[in-house]
């Protein structure tokens, strides 16, 4: 073990005012341990950061620079991608509380594994994740391995969500505390041997706690605004992302045909109007479908061919669906069991419902059959399914199609 | 929080006694040069002081010494200030290496795309420009200016400065080296050398930071980048930065005086720390000759090692390194200078530069020597991650 000569601590700055009630409790011992903390420069993952340095840790603050905000338009891009808002909050912290902060570049792989595949995934008429696919394949694997680089055996993260220890230590990942900021949802596919590496020191809290907490510490992010976009489209313009990309790289014609104008029908297969381009569109959506129709209409089904079909409410319904890279962080397979054995999720904010799980292929781990107690509305493929037992995230897939 | 310090091609700390001569000039002596009164007449003697001063240093005489706010300005000052009056002329060529700061670099795009002919000349395998490449340049185009630096500011290599230069003069053509490594570390010699243009900063050798001066051959005519007052002869407008100019003076007097000693030191510190990491770390390679490189600057590439991940995993060790490659807005691209080297992309990637300063002893290099190893083979243990 290499120890250090020259502290990157500050003991010069006195030590960080007492943030009262904080049940640091929470986290295991970390006192003297190298910790990698992901910092997006909000709220969540600076007081993650601070509660494990008032915890004793030696924290080591990592931003994750994924794009290059140069490739976004103008108008929505903070100038450069070297004067990052997000990646200054971050800094502000880390010299704030006193440890040290570093910016560290996954945009090829976040490009490859997430960007690539979110464009491919609209242009073939599915709603993909990124969050879920970045936690997945990008910000679990490579920050574990950067840390690890670095001499830290465990990396924090701001999320709302819990690792717990059972039986024979073995790690488990519960819903946060918060009910309303759980986050857990999007964690279902990283492994169990990260998990097993993984601390959130802000999942037992509120957001209203957090946010106190930041402001004991008289951290400037203590207000700043939720971010409800997906990262590396910050204006929210899906649409104008997807055509930019579109017309950045090369799509096969059956894509492209989805970016083009087709028509809108009906379920009996009225043709009702046109669209700009089917993969502009998602199952579920109600507005901005630019048809005038009596009933409240429904997008219920993106037909290969560049259709937008639309429908009433009901036709959304579908009680069994099928997944693909499913993965259990509980280690197995729920028990084929009982119907309502487990409970599932298909999208972040849903209640869940009592579901059957049926794994399919060699161990569970490349497909399942979700049989549902009472039918979901607009079960959208390329979304995850999650299947929880309690408070307990057993493990998820990725959506492949409805049945029936 | 100092730690180790070795990243003195970065910027070094400015030394106590500058400090001190700098201090009045913020309180008392607050003149404005240009000033007629007395206040300005002892603000002018002050910066007549530092200017005989940086001249002793660059080997020039002290009214070829214009005062900048530090080595870019000088940079952009010396290429569009000839170059600019030179292609009006018809000398229309701009002749750099391809191992340049980058304040050279962008300079030579710029005016790259305001019509001159801009000509990149190679380097070795060991980052040297060859004197042959110049002469055929000069031989093939009607050059309006050569900008070749003393010492690369990642690897140290040194450049033939005084042939460059005569091979330069010969053909008619002014040169310039951006000289803001070497000074202080290696003997500068302006007029000796037949150079035209010098580009020198303060805090490179332990002087303030935001002063610098370009040197500029007496009879040469630079046009102004910034219009405005007559400071500096009509070269430079603007009110000279009084404190920060006593500093550079001041910082520029030891460094001529340490020349002596210093860069003798340095160079076995130099060579304790290569001889230990060929010892103790396989798959190491030296980017430069040791012998014709600054006697401060060890460029390293561990083979399989992230240059990032390197740095990083040092600092947290309390030992401060830097590399091409790592900037603190984590873009990683590969060093132009390596490149221009031959180095492929992976070693490219995977280097150092360790540059020693007047903090540094045998002791820090021990230190070094005994950290390093255990941090390389930490990365390389770490197998990495694909999607």
């Amino acid at each position: 073990m290499i120890r250090p000569a020259g502290s990157n601590h500050r003991p010069d700055r006195g030590p960080l005012p007492a943030a009262r009630g904080i049940a640091v409790s929470a986290l295991p011992d970390v006192r003297g341990r190298r910790v990698v903390v992901a910092m997006s420069g909000g709220v969540d993952s600076s007081v993650a950061a601070a509660l494990l340095a008032r915890a004793g840790a030696e924290v080591v603050g990592v931003t994750m620079k994924n794009f290059c905000y140069s490739r976004l338009p103008e108008e929505s891009a903070a100038a450069s991608c070297c004067s990052l808002e997000a990646i200054e909050d971050a800094r502000r912290v880390a010299a704030r509380i006193g440890f040290p902060h570093y910016v560290l570049d996954f945009e090829e792989v976040f490009g490859r594994a997430v960007i690539d595949d979110f464009v491919a995934e609209y242009a073939a008429g599915r709603t993909p994740n990124p969050c879920v696919r970045c936690n997945r394949l990008v910000r679990f694997p490579h920050l574990h391995a950067r840390a690890q680089a670095l001499g830290a055996d465990l990396v924090a993260t701001g999320h709302y969500a819990r690792m717990v220890r059972g039986a024979g230590g073995r790690p488990r990942l519960l819903r946060g505390a918060d009910p309303d900021k759980d986050q857990a949802y999007y964690l279902w596919g990283i492994t169990r041997k990260l998990l097993d590496r993984t601390l959130f020191p802000v999942g037992h809290l509120t957001k209203r706690a957090v946010r106190a907490v930041a402001a004991e510490l008289g951290l400037e992010v203590a207000s700043k605004p939720e971010s409800m976009e997906v990262c590396f489209i910050p204006d929210g313009d899906v649409r104008g992302f997807l055509e930019r990309e579109a017309a950045a790289r090369e799509m096969s014609p059956a894509a492209l045909a989805r970016l083009r104008p087709g028509p809108v029908v009906s379920t009996s297969g009225e043709v009702l109007g046109e669209h700009p381009g089917s993969a502009f569109f998602t199952i579920g959506q109600r507005r901005g479908l630019g048809v005038a129709a009596g009933a409240p209409r429904y997008v219920v089904a993106l037909r290969d061919a560049n259709t937008v079909v639309l429908g009433e409410r009901d036709e959304l319904l579908a009680d069994r669906f099928e997944l693909e890279q499913v993965s259990w962080i509980a280690g197995s397979a729920p028990d084929g069991g009982q119907a309502g054995d487990v409970l599932v999720q298909i999208r972040h904010r849903q209640r869940p419902v009592r579901a059957r799980v049926i794994p399919r292929g060699t161990a569970g781990a490349a497909g399942a059959t979700v049989e549902l107690a009472e039918p979901l509305r607009a079960v959208a493929p390329g979304q995850s399914a999650v299947v929880y037992r309690g408070d307990e995230v057993l493990g998820g897939g990725v959506i492949r199609s409805a049945l029936g | 929080m100092t730690g180790i310090y070795l990243d003195h091609n970065a910027t070094t700390p400015t030394a106590p006694e500058v400090v001190a001569a700098m201090l009045p000039y913020f309180g008392e002596r607050f003149g404005n040069a240009s000033s007629v009164h007395a206040v300005g007449r002892e603000a002018r003697s002050a910066v007549d002081e530092a200017r005989r001063a940086v001249a002793e240093l660059a080997g020039s005489a002290p009214d070829e010494v214009v005062f900048t706010s530090g080595g870019t300005e000088s940079d952009n000052l010396a290429l569009r200030g000839v170059m600019t009056r030179a292609a009006a002329r018809g000398r229309d060529v701009l002749v750099v290496s391809a191992i340049e700061h980058p304040a050279v670099l962008r300079a030579a795009e710029q005016l790259a795309k305001e019509g001159v002919r801009v000509v990149l000349l190679p380097v070795d395998g060991d980052g040297v420009v060859r004197v042959t490449d110049l002469r055929d340049a000069l031989a093939s185009h009607t050059v309006g200016l050569v900008s070749i630096m003393t010492a690369n500011n990642e690897t140290g290599s040194l450049q033939p400065v005084a042939e460059l230069a005569a091979a330069s003069r010969e053909a008619g053509a002014p040169f310039h080296t951006d000289a803001v490594q070497a000074a202080g570390k290696v003997p500068l010699a302006f007029a000796a050398h037949d150079i035209d243009l010098m580009s020198l900063s303060a805090h490179k050798f332990y002087g303030p930071m935001g002063v610098g001066a370009l040197i500029v051959r007496r009879g040469l005519r630079v046009s102004p980048t910034a219009l405005g007052g007559k400071q500096e002869k009509t070269r430079r407008a603007g009110t000279e930065n009084l404190p920060a100019i006593v500093g550079m003076g001041v910082a520029a007097r030891t460094a001529l005086a340490e020349l002596a000693t210093e860069p003798a030191r340095l160079a076995a510190l130099k060579r304790q720390l290569w001889e230990g990491i060929s010892r103790s770390i396989p798959g190491a390679h030296l980017n430069g000759a040791l012998e014709r490189t600054l006697p401060s600057t060890l460029n390293v590439s561990f083979e399989g090692v992230d240059g990032e991940a390197l740095i990083l995993g040092l600092d947290l060790e309390g030992i401060r390194v830097s590399s091409a490659s790592a900037c603190s807005s984590g873009s990683v691209e590969p060093s132009h200078v390596l490149t221009a080297m031959g180095r492929d992309f992976d070693l490219a990637r995977s280097s150092v530069r360790i540059s020693l300063g007047r903090s540094n002893d045998r002791a820090q290099i021990e230190r070094v020597l005994q950290v390093l190893p255990q941090v390389v083979a930490r990365i390389r243990s770490i197998a990495l991650v694909s999607p």
